[in-house]
């Protein structure tokens, strides 16, 4: 009785810490619940490196985060995923195309001189670019994948052979030596769209540099984005002598508006040292994860009245004693989420829901074995006993199975089907302890009690001869 | 009322294996047609989906449903000719506003400009309504291995656990019983591919686990209690223990079935487009698990027995000492 007594106050104390738990902390929505993007990145080896350690992983990691700062999107997450993946969450991203591209983009920007003699070929090469550019979007309008394929690979060829017409400085001058980057309006800045550039200082000197060398020459200047030439200008001869100074320079090349700014936020984040590649794309609008949000609170409230009604109407007494338990296991699992801070997504809540059938089954277990004692004329008390102590070899044998695998699908475990594991894991752990204490001490709690001490309350349809025995 | 498992064994080993056999032979064909035993979804193979759907609030922007055929057309006219198109229907007003689009992998640039073609033909689309799945082909492989290997590591783990609670009979046949209701569940998964388009995503594989550890669940129950009578009564004939063990246990198969399902149907019903698969595959699961932890645990597990006597007879009444430990 003590025992019980003491059980009973530490269920109570549970029923209280678990209610204040859920009041003050809340349980974090998934992305698929709240609106938002996650996007699945995965670094990419190059000819000079040939292997993706922490490194590169961290510097990508560096970068991608001040992009993402650059697009002003409230708590994203950037976490390294596995040897060679790096996961971003923007919640509640309103433009997830804009985020894919400033994210996508290496932006390896350089300044490059443009070799001697070979203005000619420069020019050739790029009315040719253009022509199939042209030709390109003319193509892109109709369906004949085959020719866009083609053309996609003469394009690369032009390009490369243009790559092949500029040179390096002996410092490359990179958009590592850059303060700022800006977009330019049409009226700010001459014809179209356009990023301005400032150098730190000796970036500032390399551009000096870079100009001096070139000025009144006839070459270019080439500025190449990812190794493709975005815009080529020519220095006059008044810089001769001393060069363009002051660290600020111009890119311009056909942007549009979009063009500009993605760019702008591209180069103030930095270059990726590696090329990165966006493998997944996960986006829910935000008012499909409310939509989600509501149609899981119907299931899950749906789920546990159902299930609530059917342990009343089936098991009686001990049902309305179950259905206790089953409330106190609903508030303990949830504390438990808000604790261990879980992230509530939409196969989570599934994990939630399936808990619930499971929890009501350590109960079934015990209930069945208590009618079948007191048909077989064992007194109440002793039913209840056996009932629980016999179900218990059944019920830890089978919660142990399904944690196996709950295990399995977490150390495997990718994105969605993680917080299905935890949560399903949470909910079988919870509820052994739910079965074995709270239905436990509550029913032996309800034995005590004369008015309800009555077997029909316990099993329905028990042979006459046996009642007196029960109600010992 | 009382069940004879045993009597019409041959009658459930025939329901369940032709169950099974249908399965296969439509994975055969869904392998012939398809490349796989089961429709893959992007998860496995890569690909994008899209969902768009029309902003109502705008003036005049939903006047005439959404045409299929322009959708196809503006389709074709990206090039993705081949991409598997349907109507979706608003959920309160059941008018045709919105569309999906299932494509191979797309590129942000490619994706921008189907939506922004498709917007010019159909109507202006709300963002706040806009879901995008891609997958890579890499990453889809990617996802399917980890997939299978997370079902391989918690099956060894499930027979390991059991093999050392139990005789190993009786956890070869566990597994048994776990194997049919997989095969089951996949096998008719396989047939919905073939008729009704259902395909199987990440979700599956996690159903096929959780399906696992349940179907593990009520065979073991049942085995735990054939293994109590066996410790009182090691003289009486296993087919009775058999069967009164499946007797005592039936309500409690039935009902734990039952509480289980109906939080699953509540899922089906209101638990949106996503889980619905999910839960259907876990009825199916739950509904074979159930049924043969009853019918072929049971009766596979008393036939084995039963041979076990014919071959070595009663002198083995060590036979039936069983590694309880509990």
């Amino acid at each position: 009785m003590q025992k019980q007594r003491s059980l009973l106050a530490l269920i109570f104390l549970l029923v209280i810490a678990a209610v204040w738990v859920i009041v003050t902390i809340p349980v974090p929505l998934g992305l698929d619940l709240r609106g938002g993007s996650q996007l699945t990145i995965e670094v990419k080896t190059t000819p000079e490196i040939k292997q993706i350690g922490e490194r590169e992983l961290e510097a990508v990691q560096t970068v991608l985060s001040k992009r993402v700062n650059g697009l002003g999107v409230s708590e994203p997450v950037i976490q390294t995923a596995g040897n060679d993946k790096i996961l971003v969450q923007l919640p509640g991203v309103d433009n997830p195309e804009q985020a894919e591209r400033v994210l996508g983009g290496t932006a390896q920007l350089e300044f490059k001189t443009q070799k001697q003699n070979t203005e000619a070929q420069l020019f050739a090469l790029r009315s040719n670019r253009q022509q199939l550019q042209v030709k390109q979007d003319e193509l892109r309008s109709g369906n004949d994948a085959a020719a866009i394929e083609k053309n996609q690979q003469e394009l690369k060829t032009n390009q490369e052979a243009i790559a092949e017409l500029f040179a390096s400085l002996e410092t490359p001058l990179t958009g590592k030596f850059l303060t700022n980057a800006n977009p330019l309006s049409p009226e700010q800045g001459g014809r179209g769209w356009s990023v301005s550039l400032q150098f730190n200082q000796k970036g500032g000197e390399l551009f000096a540099e870079l100009t001096k060398n070139l000025a009144g020459t006839g070459r270019s200047i080439g500025i190449f984005l990812d190794n493709e030439l975005i815009s080529a200008a020519s220095v006059g001869p008044q810089f001769a002598n001393t060069g363009i100074t002051g660290g600020n320079a111009v890119i311009e090349g056909q942007f549009t508006a979009q063009d500009a700014q993605d760019l702008a936020v591209q180069l103030r984040g930095g270059s990726l040292p590696v090329p990165i590649e966006i493998v997944e794309n996960r986006t829910v609008g935000a008012t499909l994860g409310r939509d989600s949000i509501q149609s899981s609170i119907y299931a899950a409230v749906g789920g546990l009245i159902v299930v609530l009604i059917f342990m009343v109407l089936y098991y009686r007494l001990p049902g309305v004693i179950a259905d206790l338990a089953l409330i106190i296991y609903a508030l303990l699992t949830w504390a438990c989420f808000a604790l261990l801070g879980v992230t509530l997504t939409l196969p989570g809540i599934a994990g939630f829901i399936l808990s619930i059938g499971m929890a009501v089954d350590a109960n079934v277990l015990i209930f069945e074995r208590t009618r079948e004692e007191l048909r077989a004329g064992k007194s109440l008390y002793r039913s209840v006993e056996s009932g629980f102590y016999r179900a218990f070899s059944s019920i830890l044998d089978s919660n142990v199975t399904t944690l196996i695998a709950c295990a399995a699908l977490f150390w495997l475990g990718f994105g969605l089907v993680k917080g299905f594991a935890v949560t399903l894991a949470v909910g079988v752990a919870v509820s052994m302890f739910t079965a074995v204490t709270c239905s436990r001490t509550l029913m032996f709690l309800a034995i005590r009690i004369d008015s309800i001490r009555k077997p029909e309350l316990f099993c329905p349809n028990l042979p006459t001869s046996n009642k007196a025995e029960v109600a010992k | 009322m009382k069940l004879h498992v045993n009597k019409s064994r041959n009658l459930w080993w025939i329901i369940s294996s032709s169950i099974i056999l249908a399965g296969i032979i439509s994975m055969a064909i869904s392998w012939q047609l398809l490349g796989a035993p089961l429709r893959p979804s992007l998860d496995f193979v890569g690909g994008t989906r899209l969902q768009f759907e029309r902003d109502c609030s705008l003036p005049n922007n939903c006047d005439e449903e959404v045409d299929i055929n322009i959708v196809r057309e503006v389709a074709t006219s990206q090039g993705l000719a081949d991409s598997s198109i349907q109507l979706i229907a608003d959920r309160e007003t059941r008018e045709k506003n919105g569309v999906l689009i299932r494509t191979k992998t797309l590129d942000v640039e490619k994706r921008t400009q189907l939506e922004s073609a498709l917007s010019e033909k159909i109507g202006t689309f709300d963002s706040a309504k806009k879901q995008i799945d891609t997958v890579g082909p890499t990453l889809g492989r990617q996802l399917f291995n980890t997939g299978i290997t997370a079902l391989i590591v918690a099956f060894s783990g499930i027979v390991i656990y059991l093999s050392i609670r139990f005789k190993l009979d009786y956890a070869v046949f566990a597994i048994v019983a776990t194997f049919h209701d997989i095969l089951m569940t996949t096998g008719i998964f396989s047939i919905f591919g073939l008729l009704f388009g259902i395909e199987v995503d990440s979700l599956f594989i996690v159903a096929l686990l959780t399906i696992t550890g349940f179907s593990v669940n009520d065979t073991v129950v049942i085995y735990d209690r054939i293994r109590e009578t066996l410790k009182v009564n090691p003289d009486r004939p296993i087919v009775e223990i058999v069967d009164d063990a499946v007797n005592q246990t039936l309500a409690r198969s039935i009902n734990t079935t039952a509480t289980t399902l109906l939080s699953l149907v509540a899922i089906v019903l209101f638990g949106g487009e996503t889980l619905k698969n999910f839960a259907l595959a876990l009825i199916l699961g739950f509904i074979a698990g159930a049924y043969s932890s009853i019918f072929i645990a049971s009766t596979l597990l008393a036939w084995w027995r039963e041979r076990q006597e014919k071959s070595n007879p009663p002198s083995a009444g060590t036979n039936e000492q069983l590694t309880a430990n509990s």
